[in-house]
C-alpha cells in the first residue's frame, strides 16, 4: 500500500485525537480567557485512570465512559475551588497557578504509578487489522477515527444546539452581557472547564492503547495542544478540528521524510501564526 | 513659536478611521488655532475619542492627513508625536497605580526625552529627575501634598487631575483632554474648569466634554460631532443656538444616539 | 532612602554569599544556588520589572552552556574570553527571541516564548554536531584564571569554584541593582504598570522591552555557562521546558518585587530540594503546591512573606514598648510588587 496514503490516514487518526485534546483548551480560552497550562495534566490523568481501571479488571469500554466523567469532575472542582480566585489578578498568575497544578499532578502520578510508564492493552474486539482489498489498517486506529468523528458531531451539537452551548458561545463574546441576562456565569465557567478536562481525558483514554501511559506525556501533549489551538484559532471549535487534522497529517507525513524536523516544524508554524495572524485560521479577531 | 508658518497649530484634513465596515470617524476636518481652547462635543458614539486616538497616534488613520506645527505627522506613532509636542489625557483614568504621584509625573516629563529611558546606569536624581517640572505641575493641578502617595490610592477627582498633569508634564504645545471632568463632583469640576482655562496662555487645548456649562464658558471654538462626522463648528453662542445641534445632541442627551 | 536601606539588598546578598561556606558542606550546591539566583534575577527583570512572562529562559541558559562548552573544548579560548562570549550569546539569543516575541502582547507573547523554547529544544536535539544532541557536550574543563601561563586562581575544588562564582555573582548583582534603580529600570516599572500610558507619554515600548530582554539573556547566559563549568557537561536538559519552568518557579516563589527575592527563591528551591529529595523523591509535588499557593495568596512571594512578618514583629515590639501610644506602623504605602523598592 502506498506509504504516503498510509501516513495520511495515520495523520487523520492522530489529527482527530489532537482535535479532541485541543478542543477543550480552545473553548476554555474562548470563554474564560484563560490559558490552562494544566490541560496536559487532564490528558495524563485520562490515560492513567484508564490504565488503572483495566488493571482492576474493568473493560476498556467502561473506562471510556467513567474516566472522562471522573476527570471532568476533577476539572470542575479545580475551577470552582481554585482557579476562580485568580480571575481578578493579572494573566501571569492564571498561567502560574495552572503550571503549579500541572507539576503537582505529574508528581502525584509518579507517586502512585511509578516513573516508568505502563502499557494499556487494546480491547479484544478491536485487536487486529481491517482488510479491504489491498487496504490494511489496524482496527483500533480506525475505531479511534470513527469514534472521535462521532464525538465531534456530538460536541458540535452541544455547542450549537443546547442552552449550555449557547451560553458558552455568548459568554465567549461577553461574560458581562451574559450575566446581565440572568445566566450564572460562574456555573458556566465551572461546567466548561470540566468539559474541557473531560475531553482531554477522553483523548488520553483513546491514546493509551496506542502509546501507553507515561508520566511525561502531559507536558508533551500540552505543547502540541498549544500549537493546534494557536493555529486553529483560540476559542474556535472548528479551528481545533482543522488545526488538529492539519498538524496531525503534516506530522505524520513528515515523520517519513524528516522525523526530527516534524516536531520542529509544528512549532515554527505556531510562531508564524502568532506573528502573522494571532487569532489563528478560524479564530475571531479580538 | 513661528507665527509666519501655519495659522493653525493642528490641521486635520479628511481624517477617517474605519474598523472593518464600521466608520468610527469619516472625513473629519479639524483646524485648531494656537493658544486657544477648542472643545469637541457630541453624543456618545460620535467618534470623539476615536478622533483623539488618531490625532495622538494611538491608532493609525484609515485615510486623511494630519499636520501639526507644519509637519505631517499622519504616519507617526504616539511616542514620536509626544516629542513633537502633542500630549493627551485619557477618558478612563490611565495612570501608573503602583508608583507615587511624583514618579508618574517624572515619567511623563521624561517622555519628551525618551533616549534617557534607556540609561541603565544613572538614577533619575538631581538634574535627571525633572524635579522642577514635577513641582510645577503638582502646583498647577493642586496635588502638592500628594506627591508621595501612590497614584492608585488617590480619590477619583485627584486621579482626574493627575491625568491632566501627566499631559502637562510633557510641556506640550497641544494638549488633548478626553472628558477631563468625567465622574467628578461639583467642587472638583469648578477647579478643573479654572485649570483648563488657565492653560490657554502657554498651551493649546482641545478637549472633549459632556458638561455644557464648561464648554460654553471657556471654549473659544466648539466643534460638534455626530456619527463620525462634523455637524457644526463655531463660537459657543453660535453652537448653542444652532438648531441642528439642538436636535442632534441636546435633544438626544439621554440616548446619545442617532438623530 | 537612607544609606543602610539603599545598600540593604546588596548587604543581604553578600551575607548569603558569606554564609553559605560556613553553613553548608557542598561547594557545588552553594555554587548552584548562586548560579540559579542569577538565572532567576534575569527572569525577574522580565517578569517583575517589565511584566513579561517568558517561558524562554531555558534558551538563554542553554546557549550559555553550549557556548562555553564549545569554546573550552572544541575551539579553545582563554576562559575569561570564553565566558564573555557565552554571555554575549545569551544576549544575542535573547535579542532574537525578544525582538520577535514582543511583537505580541499578553497571552500571545507568552505562547510565542513557549514556541521558541520548543524550537530551540528541537534544534539542539537535531544539531548533534554542535550540541551533542541527546548526549549533550561532555568533559568541559574548568581552567583557572591564568596570566602568562601561570595559574593565579585555580578553580579545581568545589569551594575554589564557589569563590569564582560568588565574585561574578556579586558583580552581576551589583550591576543589576544599579540597572533596576536607574532611569531605565524605573521606566520598565511604568511599562509593567500600564503599557498603553507609557507609550502615550513618549516611550518606545519595543526597544525598552528589547533592552530588558538582552540584559536578561546576558545574565541567564552567564548562569548557563557557569553551570556547565561546574558540572562539566552541557546537557540537552538545559534547553528543556523543565529548566524554563524551574527558573520561573524560583522567581515567582522568591517574589517578583526585588532582586534579592530571586536569591531567596533559588536558595529555597535548591536547598529544600537537596534536603527533601533524600527523604522523598517526589518533593516537586510540594513545589507545585507552593507555586499554587503563592499565585493564589502570596503573590509577593517569600520576600513578601518575610516583609509581612518583619512588619508584624515591629508592630508587636512597638506595642510592647509603648502600649498606650502605639498605632500600627504598617502601611508605608508599599504596593504589591514593590517589595523593598519604594
Amino acid at each position: 500500500m502506498n506509504i504516503y496514503l498510509l501516513q495520511v490516514i495515520n495523520g487523520i487518526g492522530i489529527g482527530m485525537l489532537y482535535f479532541l485534546l485541543a478542543v477543550g483548551l480552545s473553548i476554555v480560552f474562548g470563554l474564560l480567557r484563560f490559558v490552562n497550562f494544566a490541560h496536559g495534566a487532564f490528558y495524563l490523568l485520562g490515560a492513567y485512570f484508564c490504565y488503572q481501571l483495566t488493571r482492576w479488571g474493568l473493560s476498556f469500554w467502561v473506562a471510556l465512559v467513567l474516566v472522562p466523567l471522573a476527570v471532568g469532575a476533577i476539572g470542575w472542582l479545580t475551577e470552582k475551588l481554585m482557579l476562580r480566585h485568580v480571575y481578578a489578578t493579572a494573566h501571569e498568575y492564571h498561567i502560574l497557578v495552572t503550571v503549579g497544578l500541572a507539576l503537582a499532578v505529574q508528581e502525584l502520578v509518579i507517586l502512585q504509578w511509578g516513573p516508568l510508564g505502563d502499557s494499556v492493552a487494546v480491547p479484544d474486539m478491536l485487536q487486529g487489522v481491517v482488510m479491504w482489498g489491498s487496504f490494511v489498517y489496524p482496527k483500533y486506529r480506525l475505531f479511534v477515527i470513527e469514534f472521535t468523528a462521532v464525538l465531534a458531531v456530538l460536541l458540535w451539537w452541544v455547542l450549537e444546539g443546547t442552552r449550555l452551548g449557547s451560553a458558552v458561545r455568548a459568554g465567549s463574546e461577553s461574560t458581562e452581557m451574559v450575566s446581565l441576562l440572568g445566566v450564572n456565569v460562574f456555573r458556566i465557567f465551572s461546567l466548561t472547564f470540566g468539559l474541557g478536562a473531560a475531553t482531554a481525558a477522553l483523548a488520553g483514554v483513546l491514546a493509551a492503547p496506542i502509546r501507553g501511559a507515561e508520566p511525561f506525556m502531559g507536558i508533551e501533549a500540552l505543547g502540541v495542544a498549544f500549537v493546534i489551538v494557536v493555529v486553529g484559532g483560540m476559542g474556535s471549535f472548528s479551528g481545533a478540528l482543522l488545526g488538529g487534522l492539519l498538524i496531525g497529517i503534516v506530522q505524520s507525513v513528515m515523520s517519513t521524510l524528516w522525523p526530527e524536523g516534524a516536531r520542529l516544524m509544528i512549532y515554527v508554524a505556531m510562531a508564524a501564526v502568532l506573528l502573522l495572524r494571532p487569532h489563528g485560521l478560524l479564530g475571531r479577531k479580538e | 513659536m513661528s507665527e509666519m508658518s501655519a495659522t493653525y497649530l493642528l490641521e486635520a484634513t479628511g481624517v477617517a478611521k474605519h474598523y472593518g465596515k464600521f466608520a468610527a470617524v469619516s472625513l473629519v476636518d479639524l483646524k485648531v488655532r494656537p493658544n486657544t481652547v477648542h472643545s469637541v462635543i457630541g453624543p456618545n458614539g460620535a467618534g470623539k475619542t476615536t478622533l483623539f486616538h488618531v490625532l495622538t497616534g494611538t491608532t493609525a488613520v484609515t485615510s486623511g492627513r494630519i499636520l501639526f506645527d507644519g509637519h505631517d505627522v499622519t504616519r507617526e506613532p504616539d511616542h514620536r508625536r509626544v516629542q513633537r509636542g502633542i500630549a493627551r489625557s485619557f477618558q478612563v483614568t490611565s495612570l501608573f497605580p503602583s508608583l507615587p504621584v511624583r514618579e508618574n509625573l517624572r515619567l511623563a516629563a521624561q517622555g519628551v526625552a525618551p533616549a534617557q529611558a534607556f540609561d541603565g546606569w544613572h538614577e533619575p536624581v538631581g538634574k535627571r529627575s525633572c524635579a522642577e517640572t514635577v513641582a510645577q505641575v503638582l502646583h498647577k493641578v493642586g496635588l502638592e501634598s500628594f506627591g508621595s502617595a501612590l497614584a492608585g490610592n488617590l480619590s477619583h477627582g485627584q486621579q482626574r487631575r493627575l491625568e491632566v498633569g501627566m499631559a502637562l508634564a510633557a510641556h506640550p504645545k497641544l494638549i488633548l483632554l478626553d472628558e477631563p471632568t468625567s465622574g467628578m463632583g461639583i467642587d472638583d469640576i469648578d477647579g478643573m474648569k479654572r485649570l483648563i482655562r488657565s492653560l490657554r496662555d502657554e498651551h493649546t487645548v482641545v478637549f472633549i466634554e459632556h458638561n455644557m456649562d464648561i464648554v460654553m464658558d471657556i471654549s473659544d471654538t466648539v466643534t460638534v460631532m455626530q456619527q463620525g462626522r462634523v455637524l457644526a463648528e463655531g463660537l459657543p453662542h453660535e453652537i448653542r443656538s444652532d438648531d441642528r445641534v439642538r436636535a442632534a445632541y441636546l435633544g438626544n442627551m439621554i440616548t446619545g444616539g442617532k438623530a | 532612602m537612607n544609606a543602610v536601606s539603599k545598600h540593604l539588598h546588596f548587604i543581604l546578598a553578600a551575607g548569603v554569599v558569606a554564609a553559605m561556606p560556613l553553613l553548608m558542606q557542598s561547594g557545588s550546591l552553594a555554587s548552584e544556588v548562586l548560579i540559579f539566583a542569577l538565572a532567576a534575577m534575569g527572569c525577574n527583570l522580565l517578569l517583575g520589572y517589565t511584566g513579561l512572562l517568558s517561558f524562554g529562559q531555558g534558551i538563554f541558559f542553554g546557549l550559555g552552556s553550549y557556548t562555553i562548552a564549545l569554546l573550552l573544548t572544541r575551539w579553545p579560548l582563554p576562559m575569561p574570553l570564553a565566558l564573555a562570549l557565552a554571555i554575549a550569546m545569551g544576549a544575542a539569543g535573547a535579542a532574537v527571541v525578544g525582538w520577535v516575541s514582543i511583537r505580541q502582547k499578553g497571552t500571545y507573547f507568552v505562547m510565542l516564548t513557549l514556541a521558541f523554547a520548543q524550537m530551540f529544544y528541537f534544534i539542539a536535539y537535531t544539531a548533534t554536531g554542535l550540541t551533542g544532541g541527546d548526549n549533550g557536550l561532555l568533559d568541559i574543563p574548568r581552567p583557572g584564571i591564568a596570566v602568562l601561563g601561570r595559574t593565579l586562581w585555580p578553580l579545581v575544588t568545589p569551594w575554589q569554584f564557589y569563590g569564582f562564582v560568588a565574585t561574578l555573582f556579586l558583580v552581576a548583582f551589583w550591576l543589576l541593582l544599579r540597572i533596576t534603580r536607574s532611569t531605565f529600570g524605573r521606566t520598565l516599572l511604568a511599562v509593567r504598570d500600564n503599557e498603553e500610558r507609557a507609550a502615550a507619554i513618549g516611550y518606545d515600548l519595543k526597544l525598552l522591552k528589547l533592552q530588558a530582554f538582552v540584559i536578561s539573556g546576558a545574565v541567564t547566559g552567564l548562569a548557563g555557562a557557569l553551570h556547565a563549568m561546574m558540572t562539566g557537561i552541557a546537557p540537552l536538559a538545559n534547553a528543556e521546558y523543565h529548566t524554563s519552568e524551574m527558573i520561573l518557579v524560583m522567581t515567582v516563589i522568591g517574589g517578583t518585587g526585588n532582586l534579592f527575592a530571586s536569591v531567596l527563591g533559588s536558595a529555597f528551591y535548591l536547598l529544600l530540594g537537596d534536603w527533601l529529595s533524600q527523604l522523598w523523591p517526589r518533593w516537586l509535588l510540594l513545589l507545585g503546591l507552593a507555586l499554587i499557593a503563592v499565585s493564589l495568596w502570596l503573590q509577593r512571594g517569600l520576600w513578601g512573606l518575610g516583609e509581612t512578618l518583619w512588619n508584624l514583629g515591629r508592630d508587636r515590639l512597638g506595642r510592647w514598648r509603648a502600649p498606650v501610644a502605639a498605632a500600627p506602623a504598617g502601611g508605608t504605602g508599599r504596593a504589591p510588587g514593590q517589595g523593598g523598592q519604594a
